[in-house]
């Protein structure tokens, strides 16, 4: 820090510290936090439910899958309807559930630099956690686990372990708590809810106009 | 931008007079207020939500400095390079120092009250860099000239043919229906994002616990502008700050049903530190500038400090008769409706802004949909005291209490205009402090015979 940039810190701090004792605050204790979705609904059946109840507005579709294959069936349905030719993927995170073999008749494009994941029609990512009551996806940015694949191409597919169904913003905290690496948080986490939108222009709904204009959601349905 | 709030009455009485800005202000603020009251009805405990979130602002701001210094801590451990201003000239040597050094010559910019606060476009534009406004609603103020007119939805006051017609001329692009124009832009904008050496972003949030800045958007521009280049600043008012994560989450479930009522905008991004070892993307530098301009002195008065507890939903501009008539602009600079009165004149010299608080009704509506009750017409009075001169008016303390006695009322003001008719020469009386501050500021209704004595005489000319 310049010596004027150290100034300014200790004369704003100052300040704020003689504001404070001149004036102290009386902060009345807030109420409990109401409940959302109980914790155990949110393991159930009905929480696939609801969560694609609150995404249908967004034009947001949830796929049910049962098993791997069934995942990796419904990634491929995504690419033909986005009319896909490339895509990007996370590592390690999306690996054993056969997606590159279902889409084998696209180009995978390496993560890398922006430039050329622009390329990519299509991205895919894994929710490390998926808010029922808001229909946000959480995803945590780590080696492998690329944040332009949620982000550059035209379509996105995220897919939503069971485990990770939670019931509100409430998690935010334990999920980057969860995914901290030595006491470190993650860079990077984002809660995405819909596809990029934008009403700027006479207040018109428009998909897409930045990020992905089109968001498909894949459950995977089981125990892992 | 230019600072004009010293024209507001002239401006605000140009804008009652312009038809069309009255069309667009009625549609406009009708959709936030529909949009947020389909999104509250179905909000399960909302009161509780609003009072937590409220706790959790004030919270922030009744440990300010203890916070400030914690997220700079933590901020500086997760790897980030925090830097201080005083002023809007230090936010902008800061900024621009950082440019050169990272000899930026595209940036590119997510939208952020505050950047145009400190008015940071044109200085960075002076280092030779291409700047570049990225949410579609600023990117179409930014082509035009002129500066936002609302807090969330900036280019409101543009219309589809005014964005045909500025998109041909900037920018050689040619297209007619919103779909049309919006890819336009994605594409223009496409382009700067993939070559930016650098993203400035504002902060709707820093978490002290973590050293975190928190990014609210809908476009996925602020995404881009922190994902793909080299470098990121996040410019920051120091009141942002929350005290904790679970503060921060408190506040996500309100402020975008507020704002758009939305149950969560379209991206929210959690930013801790540069990109980790091993990724392949995001910011590989990020800078956290926390601005203080004129807060700072805001915090020693228990009153007005309750401003700073604002997180820009827009709600409050939305419902407020003024804002609906006279739109953004009018307002004289960046921050506008009744929250903007208050920064305004708090973060503006006084000079500048001695008429803003009285434009205002007092009818309340901000204080009533304010998620975090912010008591804008109690503030509005304490403001007008001030330009007033301080520590209250007798002369208005002694008009007040007639004006609740209308018996006491009608002979004090009968007594008055039987000595001066016209009430023009109460203001020169010598001896008695105020009066003439507090007559010049009325216009007196005109003198009218009393309504009994026109039924009295109505009658008599009936009868003869
Ligand atoms: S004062 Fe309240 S209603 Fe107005 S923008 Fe701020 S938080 Fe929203």
């Amino acid at each position: 820090m310049s010596g004027a940039a150290t100034e300014s810190r200790a004369a704003i701090l100052a300040t704020l510290r003689k504001g404070v004792a001149a004036a102290p605050f009386a902060v009345p204790a807030p109420p409990a936090r109401p409940a959302s979705v109980s914790v155990t609904d949110s393991v159930s059946g009905d929480a696939w439910e609801r969560l694609a109840a609150v995404l249908a507005p967004l034009e947001v579709r949830l796929r049910m899958a049962g098993t791997r294959a069934e995942a990796a069936k419904h990634v491929a349905d995504i690419a033909r309807e986005r009319h896909a030719s490339t895509y990007t993927r996370w590592d390690t995170a999306l690996d054993g559930l056969g997606l590159d073999e279902a889409l084998s008749s696209l180009t995978r494009l390496a993560p890398g630099c922006c430039q050329e994941l622009a390329q990519a029609d299509l991205g895919l990512a894994l929710a490390h956690g998926a808010l029922i009551e808001s229909g946000s996806m959480v995803l945590v940015a780590a080696p492998g686990q690329h944040r332009a694949a949620s982000l550059l191409p035209p379509a996105s597919v995220i897919l939503v372990p069971r485990r990770a169904l939670l019931p509100d913003v409430s998690y935010l905290p334990a999920l980057l708590v969860r995914h901290s690496v030595n006491g470190k948080l993650p860079a990077c986490l984002n809660l995405i809810t819909g596809p990029s939108s934008t009403a700027d222009i006479e207040l018109v709904l428009v998909r897409g106009v930045h990020g992905p204009g089109v968001l498909d959601l894949v459950g995977l349905d089981w125990d892992d | 931008m230019e600072v004009t709030t010293r024209h507001f009455r002239q401006s605000s009485a140009r804008a009652c007079r312009d038809v069309n800005l009255r069309a667009v202000l009625d549609h406009t603020t009708r959709y936030f207020q529909s949009k947020r009251q389909a999104s509250l009805e179905t909000f399960e405990g909302r009161d509780a939500h609003f009072a937590r979130a409220r706790a959790a602002r004030l919270n922030a701001l009744s440990r300010l400095p203890e916070l400030l210094e914690q997220l700079e801590a933590n901020a500086i451990a997760a790897g980030t390079i925090v830097h201080w201003a005083a002023d809007a000239a230090e936010a902008r040597a800061i900024i621009v120092g950082i440019a050169k050094a990272a000899s930026a010559r595209v940036i590119v910019k997510g939208k952020s009250m505050v950047t145009e606060e400190v008015a940071l476009n044109p200085a960075l534009e002076e280092t030779g860099a291409e700047v570049w406004e990225t949410d579609l609603g600023e990117f179409i103020v930014q082509l035009a000239g002129e500066p936002p007119s609302h807090i969330i939805a900036p280019a409101v006051h543009k219309s589809r043919q005014d964005v045909v017609e500025l998109f041909a001329e900037k920018l050689n692009l040619h297209g007619e229906s919103i779909p049309e124009l919006t890819l336009l832009a994605r594409r223009a904008l496409r382009e700067k994002f993939l070559s930016a050496d650098m993203g400035v972003t504002g902060a709707n949030m820093a978490v002290a616990e973590t050293g975190s800045v928190i990014l609210v958007e809908n476009e996925g521009n602020i995404r881009m502008s922190t994902t793909c280049p080299r470098v990121h600043v996040a410019l920051m008012s120091l009141e942002k700050v929350v005290a904790t994560m679970e503060d921060a989450a408190d506040l996500l479930r309100v402020l975008p049903r507020s704002a758009t009522g939305q149950r969560m905008s379209s991206y929210v991004s959690v930013l801790t530190g540069p990109r980790g070892e091993g990724e392949t993307d995001g910011a590989r530098e990020m800078h956290l500038v926390i601005l203080d301009n004129g807060r700072s002195e805001v915090l020693a008065d228990p009153v007005l400090r309750e401003a700073l507890a604002c997180f820009r939903c827009g709600a409050c501009l939305n419902v407020c008769p003024v804002y609906q008539t006279i739109g953004g602009h009018a307002y004289g600079w960046i921050y506008s409706g009744p929250i903007g009165t208050l920064l305004s004149s708090l973060l503006l010299p006084r000079s500048e802004t001695r008429d803003l608080p009285f434009g205002c009704t007092l009818c309340g509506a901000c204080k009533r949909t304010c998620p975090l009750s912010i008591d804008h017409p109690k503030l509005m009075l304490a403001l007008r005291e001030r330009t007033a001169g301080g520590g209250g008016n007798p002369i208005g303390a002694a008009h007040a209490l007639l004006a609740r006695h209308p018996l006491a009322y009608r002979m004090a003001v009968g007594a008055a205009r039987a000595v001066d008719p016209r009430l023009d020469l109460l203001a020169r009386l010598p001896g008695l402090p105020g009066l003439s501050r507090f007559v010049d500021s009325r216009r007196p209704p005109e003198l009218k015979t009393p309504f009994t004595a026109r039924r009295r005489k109505k009658t008599q000319k009936e009868r003869s």
